[in-house]
């Protein structure tokens, strides 16, 4: 077991069997040494041909960990690839990943050598210092040290890191249907899969290893009598020629959600090459999630075999029986050369025959039954193989590597040794204890599994749309496997309406099997809290004397001992452990397994990369960006934007003055100014627009807004306020009559959508006798505001509607011609100046926009952004709902009875409410404005407002700024606020203490700053 | 006529006109050549009505004036016999028409003559959205990566259209031939949309026509 770097290559490597192809010759490294391996092997088994004991170091004890299993459940051979940075990947486990050419891995844990392990000696004198719930009991006192802990604990650890370069693939994810998705490829999952797609049912079979058919492509039954993997081939090709099914290989169900959706991770390319290699130009997907939506799920996810806890059972050279079986079968590697098993069963024999069929010495079978009888054990007799009986190996020797087996005489129910030592030589042991249902899946539904004494394993508790079958069901039997599958999958296309077809069963042996023996710890000559280790999970290092002290500390349950002790944490989720866990709690406890039931599987069953998680959903596609008619212009005036919702706005046009870039203030001030004395553009095309029509509009508008719309005429506008029928302000906006029957709507950007299901939810619900439709028309005009004293100038230059002040009046909508595009003009205004919004279909925006700026250019139109509309509408003390409004504000509060129908006649949302104690109270907050005494202060949005800032802290606070900037126009300051009964308190002094310790100093005035008798947008 | 406003948002064809789509094909570009799986082309311009009423309302007036069926059943897509005109159920009351650019103002004047004072609504939301025709053969891979309804073709059969997710926005998605898909996308959306299918579609490579 020598790993000198002179090693002999492939030297544990049989000439002949296995599913490998020796024709060609793969190269990778391992902790940067060359090893070579062939196109079949996976990572662990190359390894192993390799003569690598060593893949790990221990998490908490830092001993040296070699590979124990052949597939998921695999604690100690997670890996990291990659041989660039871009191409890290983190906690992989070498029995899953396929070897390809060039491949580079390295341990997670044991920097700088898993050989010589700088934290060995540490680690071993601290893991003494390291009982269960250490972490508890040391770290976490004083609690402000335990961040310094952590961090070198969590390096100490080291399980993988994340690639800090951008990784050069890409990820997706896939919405899949189906009636029936079989989880699983093996014998089970074959025949439940043929059985439901004969049927005609749409079919999924997803199985996570390279290659299909499971337990059968290293069986050593036969199944019509001919090799069993022949059969599965056979099943597989015509799967694969049916329309109706879908076969994923290399793909792990991980998760099993609510309503049969059950979450696939696909790994498309990571068995070609640590990158996706380019395909015709295009580089394919790297991983997939498939989102399933199924019919009936099928369970056939097989069973783990439970390693026997015995001491030193985490020594390298330690293996699964079964583990040995497909190494030696399925990739034509024997990890040894001298074997001892140690079963309770008669299916770990499988191992010792297999060994011995491979031309390598089985020391012996300790079989802790005493009178072990089956055709596998005859047969194990029947090669002269050595038979201790009534025992078990209690004890592995060795370090690095398996030197010798403990045997010795047990008495299970007493829990003790019951006979003399012996010592055999040997380097490797291969131990079954059973076999553990895979019910990770059906737990994620919350069903909780149930114990059986026959099989001595959970199976899975079951849900409606699921059904188990197979080793997951405690089923192990070849032909009792496929018969169940069979069944299933009938079953299964029958409920989703599919009548069953004829499947014949394969025949397969009837092997005789003798009874399995209840062992899950082995005694040892010393109490377990005495003797050496014993290894319950592996890779957390959990041992039978960290459960049992935790039992003695006074953990009964198992929730509680799992995070006492860490058993089934981290990538592992306790695959291999968590049974074993759970009898020596039962045997410390003195109850039963069921007695002690789980813990809870949660998803995902293995760790899924980050990549397959976010799917496309990543960088410029994170989130949706909503666009104007009008944003190429923008981009390429230069503007600055602001999310608004998903739209991206403009916030500002920074503009290049003496060579230098506006800051934001800048640009603000000067867009303020051009608004004020000339005029300035803005794209409102944002806001919502909903068409509202039908001879009840009018009555429906009075019920959904506060105010009254009985008398707007047409070709007028209004403004509106909605509430919700908590009396809260909701949204608001300007709605015009377009004829007798028929409104436009406006709404606040951010509300478009929620009011358009808003109207329909009312209407709908409560008042389904109004006759009235409602569409959004949002995208399909472009709104462009132009506005300031040249308004009128400039759009009459391009426009054949009569401008003329008084029969184009403030509030009024005309429509005409603008730059020769049809156009809808609203005489509304958000700044207080003279504005005209010009609505065009938004296919025209562009033209109309820029013929605009050919003709605004002597008028001096500004482009101008959300801040400056902001800062514009708050000197007019205009409110932004969701900004001056927080859902807690009536109409009331904002000084808004002007806009309130109070005796409209039929009742309007929010009217009760409005009537309430609470809402009529005289302290409520309200809106005000505030004039810093200081007009060169900007208050801070959201500073908190005090009455007196000598009172000792806590200050009662009566307020908060809900808006505040700087302006322009009036070159100072200015701030709205909510002041507990601000209506009443104008003139007053109030208080602003700042997080610095100043306190800035304000007046309460009207919100209306400029032009307060409202002349200028009347001009 | 039911006393709504009509209004043609249309004018001479000498002034230009922007497609939703114009800016991502500037920005993100539309990427042409062989080998491709995949086929994108904008459909601009189109004529694209809202309608809404009981089909009891609606039935014979569209037949009379457009020559085509309302969908009689849920989730169903109708179309002349060039496929330029086309109704399609988008719920128990509401209908979306598309015809060819410039249809759809005189084709709303006849409708309403028709249905005289009936209660009902049309709105016209030609400027609001766009239709985007894919093809190819990985065109339905292409819309599994995308929308979660099942575009199996044994549940989404030719003839059928559905209102549906579309990555994080929402579409409407319909099938007008057995090769051919179409997304009706809204226009503020349509960048967002254009961009999800090159890069979705990538891997098959992709060809835009415009």
């Amino acid at each position: 077991m020598s790993q000198s770097k002179q090693h002999k290559q492939q030297v544990f490597r049989l000439a002949t069997g296995g599913r490998i192809d020796r024709t060609r010759t793969l190269s990778f490294t391992f902790n940067g040494q060359p090893y070579q391996g062939h196109p079949g092997d996976t990572l662990a088994s190359a390894l192993l041909a390799n003569g690598v004991d060593i893949v790990n170091r221990s998490f908490k004890y830092s001993r040296p960990r070699g590979i124990v299993a052949a597939g998921a459940e695999e604690p100690n051979g997670i890996v990291q690839l990659g041989s660039s940075e871009a191409a890290q990947v983190p906690n992989v486990r070498a029995t899953q990943q396929a070897l390809f050419n060039d491949l580079t891995a390295r341990s997670t844990n044991g920097w700088p050598n898993v050989q010589r392990d700088l934290m060995g000696l540490v680690g071993k004198l601290g893991g003494q210092f390291m009982p269960p719930g250490f972490y508890y009991k040391t770290f976490m006192a004083p609690a402000s040290m335990w961040l310094t802990y952590e961090k070198y604990i969590r390096k100490a650890a080291g399980l993988g890191r994340s690639p800090m370069e951008d990784d050069p693939d890409s990820y997706d994810h896939f919405n899949q249907h189906c009636d029936v998705l079989v989880v699983g490829a093996g014998a089970a999952g074959l025949s439940a899969a043929l059985a439901a797609a004969r049927s005609g049912a749409r079919v999924m079979v997803a199985d996570e290893q390279e290659e299909m058919g499971g337990s059968l492509l290293d069986s050593r039954e036969t199944l019509n009598g001919e090799p069993a993997d022949q059969w599965a081939a056979q099943v597989l090709e015509e799967l694969a020629g049916c329309e109706n099914v879908t076969l994923l290989p290399r793909t792990t169900a991980n998760g099993y959600h609510d309503h049969n959706f059950v979450t696939l991770h696909e790994r498309r390319t990571e068995h070609l090459g640590e990158t996706a290699p380019v395909v015709n130009g295009h580089r394919p997907v790297r991983s997939r999630m498939h989102r399933v939506r199924v019919g009936q799920v099928i369970l056939a996810t097989g069973a783990h075999e439970r390693p026997l806890v015995y001491a030193g059972n985490d020594v390298p050279g330690n293996l699964l029986a079964g583990a040995v079986s497909t190494y030696i079968r399925r990739y034509g590697v024997v990890p040894g050369r001298q074997l001892v098993l140690s079963t309770s069963n008669d299916y770990g024999y499988r191992a010792a025959l297999d060994w011995k069929e491979a031309g390598c010495e089985v020391v012996a079978i300790v079989d802790a039954r005493e009178a072990p009888k089956g055709d596998w054990v005859e047969a194990a007799r029947a090669q002269g193989i050595k038979i201790i009986t009534g025992s078990a190996v209690i004890e592995a020797k060795g370090s690095n590597r398996v030197t010798a087996a403990r045997v010795a005489k047990i008495d299970i129910d007493a829990f003790k040794v019951s006979g003399p030592v012996q010592e055999l030589a040997c380097d490797t042991i291969a131990s079954s204890g059973g076999y553990s249902p895979v019910i990770h899946l059906a737990s994620h539904t919350g069903a909780r599994p149930t114990w059986r004494d026959d099989i001595l394993g959970f199976v899975p508790g079951l849900v409606k749309g699921v059904q188990a079958c197979g080793g997951v069901n405690g089923t192990y039997a070849l032909g009792d496997v496929l018969a169940e599958g069979v069944e299933a999958g009938i079953k299964a296309a029958a409920t989703m309406g599919y009548a069953a077809q004829t499947v014949n069963i394969p025949s397969a042996e009837r092997l005789q099997q003798g009874a399995a023996v209840a062992l899950f710890q082995v005694p040892h000559e010393k109490p377990t809290l005495r003797g050496p280790k014993q290894f319950v999970d592996l890779q957390n290092d959990v041992t039978a004397a960290g459960i049992e002290l935790a039992t003695r500390e006074g953990f009964e349950s198992i929730e509680h001992i799992k995070r006492y002790t860490a058993m089934g944490f981290g990538t592992d989720q306790g695959k291999l452990g968590n049974i074993n866990g759970m009898a020596i709690a039962a045997r410390c406890l003195n109850r039963s397994i069921p007695e002690v039931g789980t813990t809870v599987f949660r998803p995902n069953y293995t760790p899924v990369t980050f990549g397959a998680i976010v799917g496309r959903h990543c960088r410029d596609l994170f989130d949706p960006e909503r666009y104007t008619a009008l944003h190429q212009w923008h981009v390429e005036r230069g503007a600055e934007f602001e999310d608004v919702g998903q739209w991206k706005r403009p916030w500002y046009y920074p503009e290049k003055v003496n060579g230098k870039i506006e800051t934001m203030h800048q640009a603000v001030a000067r867009e303020c100014l051009a608004v004020r004395e000339k005029v300035g553009i803005l794209d409102a095309s944002t806001l919502g627009k909903i068409d509202i029509q039908g001879p009840d509009a009018r009555e429906f508008l009075a019920r959904i807004y506060t105010n009254k719309w009985e008398k707007l005429a047409v070709g007028k506008c209004r403004y509106g306020l909605m509430c919700k029928d908590d009396g809260m302000v909701t949204d608001d906006g300007v709605t015009s009559c377009l004829a007798e029957n028929h409104f436009l709507m406006t709404t606040t950007t951010g509300g478009a959508a929620a009011i358009l299901e808003w109207l329909e939810l009312w209407h709908q619900t409560e008042w389904p006798e109004l006759d009235v439709y409602f569409s959004s028309v949002t995208d399909h005009w472009a709104t462009m505001t132009i506005t300031g004293p040249e308004a009128r100038k400039l759009l009459a230059e391009i426009t054949d509607i009569d401008l003329d002040r008084d029969s184009f009046k403030f509030m009024d909508w005309r429509s005409g011609k603008v730059a020769g595009v049809p156009a809808r003009v609203f005489r509304i205004s958000f700044t207080g100046e003279l504005t005209f919004e010009i609505n065009v279909q938004a296919n025209y925006a562009m033209h109309v926009w820029q013929t605009l700026f050919k003709h605004g250019e002597k008028y001096g139109l500004t482009p101008y952004g959300t801040e400056t509309m902001h800062v514009l509408r708050a000197e007019k003390g205009f409110i932004i709902v969701g900004q001056e409004t927080d859902g807690s504000v009536t109409p009331e509060d904002l000084g808004m009875q002007w806009c309130v129908g109070y005796d409209k006649p039929f009742s309007w949302i929010g009217k009760r409410a409005l009537t309430r104690s609470d809402t009529k109270r005289e302290n409520r907050k309200q809106l005000v404005g505030l004039r810093p005494k200081d007009p060169k202060v900007i208050l801070e949005e959201g500073a908190q407002i005090v009455l007196d800032p000598k009172h000792a802290i806590p200050m009662p606070m009566v307020g908060h700024v809900t808006s505040s900037y700087y302006s322009p126009i009036l070159d100072s300051g200015f701030a709205l606020a909510v002041v507990k009964g601000g209506h009443q308190k104008l003139g007053e002094t109030v208080y602003l203490p700042m997080a610095d310790g100043q306190t800035h100093e304000a007046e309460i005035v009207s919100t209306v700053f400029y032009d307060p008798k409202g002349e200028r947008q009347h001009v | 006529m039911s006393n709504a406003a009509t209004f043609d948002t249309r004018t001479d064809t000498a002034i230009p006109v922007e497609s939703p789509l114009a800016y991502s094909y500037r920005h993100s570009g539309a990427p042409r050549g062989s080998g491709y799986r995949l086929k994108l082309r904008e459909r601009a311009m189109l004529g694209h009505l809202i309608l809404r009423g009981g089909a009891i309302v609606l039935d014979e007036a569209v037949r009379e004036v457009l020559g085509i069926n309302l969908p009689g059943k849920p989730q169903a897509l109708v179309q002349d016999a060039s496929g330029e005109r086309s109704i399609q159920w988008l719920s128990p009351d509401e209908w979306l028409v598309i015809v060819p650019g410039g249809e759809e103002f005189p084709l709303e004047t006849q409708l309403r003559e028709r249905l005289g004072d009936a209660h009902y609504a049309i709105s016209d939301v030609s400027g609001g959205q766009t239709l985007l025709e894919i093809s190819g053969e990985a065109a339905r891979e292409l819309l599994m990566k995308t929308v979660i309804y099942d575009v199996h073709p044994s549940n989404f059969p030719v003839g059928k259209g559905v209102t549906t997710v579309f990555a994080k926005a929402t579409t409407i998605i319909r099938r007008p031939s057995e090769e051919r898909w179409e997304l009706v996308v809204r226009r503020s959306f349509a960048d967002y949309c254009y961009r999800w299918l090159l890069d979705a579609g990538s891997e098959y490579g992709v060809n835009v026509e415009q």
